[in-house]
């Protein structure tokens, strides 16, 4: 109704007393006769109540398929989503190849393990003058045996913590894929057997050389900037460093290999980690027995490690332990990746997309 | 490529060894929705392998959207979309993130593969579950998260090897009505190998039968409907053998499956034939009709057909394996 004043004689008859008129303000409130009559608002009479408004019918889920016209991008692209994939893995949670909370945890200690002889080096800098501090460098500090043990050492390195580390690692790189069916995930895109494989290698060995290479290099570097060494010292010292940065290079390389074979042979991660374990443990296991027996080193060309350390030795310039020639080490190093590569690849080429 | 065909080949063979899986096939595939029928063994399999460019043929030619199928398979595979039958997705991640690293495995950057990830789980109906791990899934969400995994790139063709493999009616009902939107919207290719035929007349317009290494049909399925006999089906009760006898030595061709008969139509006399049959043989009749062959009854009865046809495995040896001119 508008605010024109209504006109009385318009108004129904509603019985009201003579003196009392209804007006348009009474009938645009709504008010009841009782009120009118008596005053009897209740003090809501400028209130307005809420009500839901009819609601029209909606769609819960309504299928449209959206078509997508971006760009494809080339090769490296591919290749570099299935190496972050395995490498972010181990440092984010969510999001990227899982790995067990246990396996990360491992890797953490293992490495923070590596880095001690940082720490040592730094307190001997710390209590400079002693007889512990020489002690302590003599114990930590750069010299060909430690930078020789850093990564080539057997206790505790390459007895508890590189071949652990390599298990944890390389364990379901492609075990999991043959368990898992996820190959197909793979070959039914333009990913290559080759681009596979080598970018699961690559990823594995990655986490190894950060672990291994990266701390050895740590170390190297903190000695040089906790004792103010100079030019000098870094010219005398370097070529014995990098004699053991490539012994490092050349023990991930061959851990990856015999890690990453074991693991494309069978469905099961475990088996590609004990089965490691065994290979490293075991053979220098029968080769010491051998030794104490018959007193010759040679059969410790079974021993991947061994024929590591008698490498690395001979690159950082330090006396062997091993009576045998160098060159059957490396003949061994060279069998064993080999072997290794050829198997995987051969294990590879098996993986279906589609099944008969 | 001739104009209107995704997929040519002209005398593909392939052999595993000794054994031919693939027999000098010429096959020509246009766009639609194509069923791949075929028993097991049939080579279904390496069909698919040789037209995503997996495994080199042992002779002859094909394409597909016009890339040579034996040195341009990178390029087939990044414009096809492939849904394996069996489980092949990684447990521990959860469905968003399996459906992006599927996208950049086929050369998506992160970012884009992960706003379409977003859109094709809501489009298989997987929104509300895309951040729960593949673990958890169903048979039925996990088939739909490798369906989005296929179509993360919007694929040319799409090939589905049994999408409904352990599905119930409910989720069976969306993943077909889902493949058949995939043609119809997205205008694409479906290749669907399934061996539920009403699965495949749900959703393709076009068969293509493998038998024994052979493309043996290739062609619309109200086509071959055409092809088969017509039959009147009929419900006996009391006596059916002795119906199906009388109607055998009366000459009529007969197909039983218990109380049931479904006789061939030879002319418009067949009707009183068997009804007169029934009468001399006091069975009841009670119901007669003109049956419709579905695409299950099609496929037996050219597999019946074929299996005196087509060649054996001995047949299929050559001189060259078995050593003998």
């Amino acid at each position: 109704m508008s605010a024109e004043e209504p006109k009385t004689d318009d108004l129904p008859d509603q019985g009201l007393p003579e003196n009392q008129t209804s007006t348009s303000t009474d009938t645009e409130l709504g008010q009841t006769r009782m009120e009118v009559a008596y005053g009897a608002g209740d003090g809501d009479d400028d209130a307005k109540a809420i009500v839901a408004r009819k609601a029209s019918m909606g769609v819960l889920y309504e299928q449209i398929y959206r078509p997508w016209n971006g760009e494809l991008g080339p090769r490296w692209v591919r290749n570099y989503a299935i190496f972050r994939h395995h490498v972010y893995g181990i440092f984010r949670g969510k999001g990227h190849r899982h790995y067990n909370p246990f396996v990360r945890l491992s890797i953490l200690v293992i490495f923070l393990t590596s880095l001690t002889p940082i720490a040592m080096i730094f307190l001997s800098v710390t209590i400079s003058g002693g007889e512990g501090s020489d002690w302590l460098n003599r114990m930590w500090g750069v010299n060909r045996y430690n930078l020789w043990g850093q990564v080539l050492g057997y206790f505790p390195r390459n007895l508890c913590m590189w071949p652990l580390l390599t298990a944890l690692v390389v364990g379901g790189m492609i075990s999991d894929d043959r368990k898992n069916g996820t190959s197909a995930i793979y070959f039914s895109r333009p990913v290559t057997r080759a681009d596979y494989t080598a970018m699961k290698y690559l990823s594995s060995a990655v986490v190894l050389g950060f672990v291994i290479v990266f701390s050895y290099m740590l170390y190297y570097t903190s000695a040089i900037v906790f004792n103010g060494e100079g030019w000098a010292y870094l010219i005398d010292t370097l070529p014995i460093f990098l004699g053991g940065l490539l012994a490092g290079i050349l023990l991930v390389i061959t851990y990856t290999s015999i890690g990453m074979a074991l693991s494309s042979v069978s469905q099961s991660r475990f088996f590609a980690a004990i089965g490691f374990l065994a290979i490293i443990f075991g053979t220098k296991v029968v080769a010491l027995m051998i030794e104490l027996i018959f007193q010759t080193t040679v059969f410790y060309i079974l021993s991947p490690y061994d024929s590591l350390a008698h490498l690395g030795q001979w690159l950082v310039g330090i006396p062997a332990n091993y009576e045998h020639s160098l060159a059957l080490s490396i003949i061994s190093i060279l069998l064993y990746n080999a072997a290794s590569i050829g198997l995987l690849v051969t294990r590879v080429r098996s993986l279906e997309v589609t099944r008969e | 490529m001739s104009e209107g065909f995704v997929i040519e080949a002209r005398n593909l063979r392939k052999m595993y060894g000794p054994h031919l899986a693939l027999d000098d096939v010429d096959v020509q595939i246009p766009r639609g929705a194509i069923g791949i029928l075929g028993p097991n063994g049939a080579g279904k399999s390496t069909f698919f392998k040789c037209i995503l460019g997996l495994i080199t043929t042992t002779s002859g030619e094909g394409n597909v959207l016009g890339y040579d199928i034996k040195t341009q398979g990178d390029l087939i595979r990044s414009r096809i979309g492939y849904m394996p039958e069996y489980d092949s997705l990684d447990p521990d991640l959860n469905a968003i993130d399996q459906v992006r690293y599927a996208g950049e495995l086929i050369g998506m950057n992160p970012a884009a593969a992960m706003q379409r990830a977003h859109e094709v789980l809501e489009y298989v109906g997987l929104r509300d579950q895309r951040y729960r791990k593949i673990e958890s899934f169903s048979t039925g969400m996990k088939q739909a998260t490798k369906l989005a995994c296929a179509i993360v790139h919007d694929p040319e063709i799409l090939i589905c090897d049994e999408p409904t493999n352990g599905l119930d009616q409910r989720s069976r009902e969306f993943m077909l009505n889902t493949l058949r939107r995939t043609v119809d919207e997205g205008r694409g290719t479906v290749l669907m190998s399934s061996h539920v035929m009403d699965d495949v007349q749900e959703v393709c317009d076009r068969v293509v039968l493998i038998h024994k290494g052979q493309i043996v049909i290739n062609r619309p399925i109200t086509d071959l409907a055409d092809q088969i006999e017509r039959e009147v089906e009929v419900v006996i009760w009391g006596g059916a053998s002795k119906m199906e006898e009388a109607l055998i030595s009366n000459g009529q061709k007969v197909r039983r499956m218990g109380r049931v008969m479904r006789v061939t139509i030879e002319d418009e006399n067949t009707i009183d034939r068997i009804i007169s049959t029934a009468a001399k043989s006091e069975v009841q009749i009670r119901e007669l009709r003109e049956y419709e062959p579905d695409l299950e009854d099609i496929f037996l009865l050219i597999m019946d057909k074929l299996g005196a046809r087509v060649k054996g495995t001995s047949e299929l040896m050559t001189s060259d394996h078995t050593g003998v001119d």
